[in-house]
């Protein structure tokens, strides 16, 4: 008999502290219900439509494997040695024809940073790490991680730059030359592109009483 | 249509030309005949008896449930229903003349038949999902019929395992206003009285979070010196103290965090700004205006519609969109990539990554509104 009843005061007990897990308004705060019901989202939605007149290339850095739009195809006139067809050493100087003219370099002070920092000399159709390494054009991030390393953390994991499109995965990021020229990586001031003329009249003249 | 629909639908007969003709010895659909159902009609319904009739198609529970019903689940006695009720009933009675009018064309007709029917269908979030198909057709046809022009209206609703969040980077922002410009043209917003969701305040650095000092209409080059720049719009609190106050259940939260609002069902009332803590929502004190070329036709019914005068409006992470995968316009127009938005529940999403391993922080987190909007500095 008493078993009887402390069986049945068990299950009661289980049974209540189960379906109190349920139902709508059981999350005490929005962070709890992040924890609840995470889970990798494996939906209808997806953003493959929309990344589909992109050029993508897939990368793995660390824990984090994403997309990230091709470079080469998009940088006019590459392959670079259709005109840099002996070393740079060789063709400086003299009168040949200074084709890169519009390009300052407005990046670190000229101490620290020329063009071989980043361009290999010896191959231009390449990247050079610090070290004399190549890097391929469309990996150009790997070369700015180099010094930004707290921004290429944040990269990785999404805290800095864009996405290409969606929110929904697959997920496309943009390098860090889709935002900032390389030469001259800040932005730049600007005007505001919006003003709101009713909000100046209503804080110049009140509102009318 | 099935039995339990929530809202009521006149049957003039204009649906069933073919048949009221076959039953007719003359075959004409329209006009003299004097056995057509379409004088029964206009027999039928002298002022009174369509005064009655009316009142009883919207509140009259031996009929159909309607909208006040559903939503407060009390019986209302005739009298206060008709006092609540004139305002509807004068344009619902304006709709039903012109309906049975003979005269009139069968464009107007239409016209007046959803206008009737837009009327005293019910609130959209107890609609089954044909209801909405048909509130939202009914809106695309009314459109086409005044302008000429075709719109898009979709009424997708929330997908599983969706919960919306945002977060904005303080350090990236520059003022730049480009969201602001992208949201307008995005959602509709009325264009004379520059209705804007999105706020950038222009600070000074190192005095923190001075609302009162900060200046929201500034135009001069951005970023100013010594200044930083935050952004506020509707943070879709997941306690949201706007749709508690509602008295007409106009606004609420959707399955996937969307704080929306129907504008066919607001009252006006304001008492939801009142309770936002954020300046979150927008009145429209006169009929938003949009150039005709500027529309744009993407739209969804909770979403970036043409709302009327004496309704309010707000941000909805831009739903016509987000439930379609893409991100919020302002998210896609911000030059810096300040602007993060993502799945909540995901957690290989981006805006996981920024809550899991940036400090994070929200507006009067004190209050317990939990809005699903995150600070954080590089
Ligand atoms: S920010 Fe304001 S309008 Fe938006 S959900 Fe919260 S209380 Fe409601
Ligand atoms: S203004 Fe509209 S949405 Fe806001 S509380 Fe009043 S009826 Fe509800």
């Amino acid at each position: 008999m008493k078993n009887r009843t402390l069986i049945y005061f068990v299950v009661v007990l289980l049974g209540v502290s189960l379906f109190s897990c349920k139902g709508e308004e059981e999350y005490h705060s929005i962070s709890d219900k992040i924890e609840g019901e995470s889970k990798p989202y494996h939906g209808a939605l997806t953003s493959e439509q929309l990344l589909a007149d992109t050029e993508l290339i897939e990368i793995t850095e660390g824990e984090h494997t994403f997309l990230i739009p091709e470079r080469k195809g998009q940088i006019k006139s590459f392959a670079c040695i259709e005109c840099h067809s002996k070393p740079v050493s060789q063709m400086m100087g003299k009168d040949a024809p200074k084709a890169h003219w519009d390009i300052k370099v407005n990046h670190a002070n000229s101490d620290a940073m020329n063009c071989a920092t980043c361009h290999n000399g010896e191959d231009m159709n390449q990247l050079n790490t610090l070290t004399g390494k190549n890097i391929d054009f469309n990996l150009s991030y790997k070369l700015c991680s180099q010094c930004h390393s707290s921004q290429f953390e944040d990269w990785k994991g999404g805290a800095h730059g864009k996405k290409v499109a969606g929110w929904a995965p697959p997920r496309a990021s943009n390098t860090c030359v889709n935002c900032h020229n390389p030469h001259s990586p800040s932005f730049e001031k600007r005007w505001p592109v919006q003003f709101n003329t009713k909000t100046a009249i209503e804080r110049n003249e009140g509102l009318g009483h | 249509m099935s039995d339990n629909k929530k809202w009521y639908s006149l049957d003039l007969g204009l649906n069933n030309k073919k048949e009221s003709s076959g039953s007719c010895g003359c075959g004409k659909s329209e006009g003299s005949c004097s056995s057509t159902p379409k004088e029964q009609v206009e027999e039928e319904l002298s002022p009174e008896e369509f005064y009655e009739a009316a009142i009883n198609a919207s509140i009259g529970e031996e009929r159909h449930r309607d909208g006040f019903e559903q939503v407060f689940d009390v019986k209302m006695d005739r009298r206060s229903a008709f006092k609540k009720l004139t305002a509807s009933l004068l344009i619902g009675a304006g709709a039903v003349t012109t309906s049975c009018s003979v005269t009139t064309g069968s464009d107007t007709k239409e016209k007046a038949q959803i206008d009737w029917e837009e009327q005293f269908k019910g609130n959209y979030k107890l609609m089954t999902d044909e209801e909405k198909q048909g509130t939202i057709n009914r809106l695309m046809r009314s459109y086409e019929l005044r302008t000429d022009k075709k719109i898009n209206m979709t009424a997708e609703n929330a997908a599983e395992d969706v919960l919306f969040g945002y977060a904005f980077n303080i350090s990236k922002c520059q003022g730049y206003m480009n969201c602001v410009s992208a949201c307008v043209e995005e959602n509709n917003q009325d264009r004379n009285s520059e209705m804007q969701y999105i706020r950038i305040h222009e600070m000074k650095d190192g005095e923190g979070f001075k609302f009162d000092k900060a200046d929201d209409n500034y135009y001069h080059e951005v970023p100013a010196e010594g200044h930083f720049y935050m952004g506020t719009q509707c943070f879709h609190c997941d306690n949201p103290p706007c749709v508690e106050v509602c008295p007409v259940q106009a606004t609420w939260k959707e399955e996937d965090g969307l704080v929306v609002i129907d504008y066919d069902w607001c009252v006006g009332c304001r008492y939801c700004m009142a309770a936002c803590p954020y300046d979150g929502r927008r009145f429209n004190w006169s009929k938003p205006e949009v150039p005709e070329p500027e529309v744009n036709k993407n739209q969804h019914y909770l979403g970036n519609r043409m709302r009327k005068k004496g309704v309010m409006e707000k941000c909805t992470f831009c739903v016509q969109r987000t439930r379609k995968g893409k991100n919020p316009a302002c998210v896609e127009a911000c030059p810096t990539g300040a602007r993060i938005f993502g799945n909540l529940l995901d957690p290989d999403s981006t805006i996981r990554w920024v809550l899991e391993n940036k400090k994070v922080f929200r507006l009067k987190e004190d209050l317990g509104t939990e809005p699903k909007f995150w600070y954080f500095m590089d």
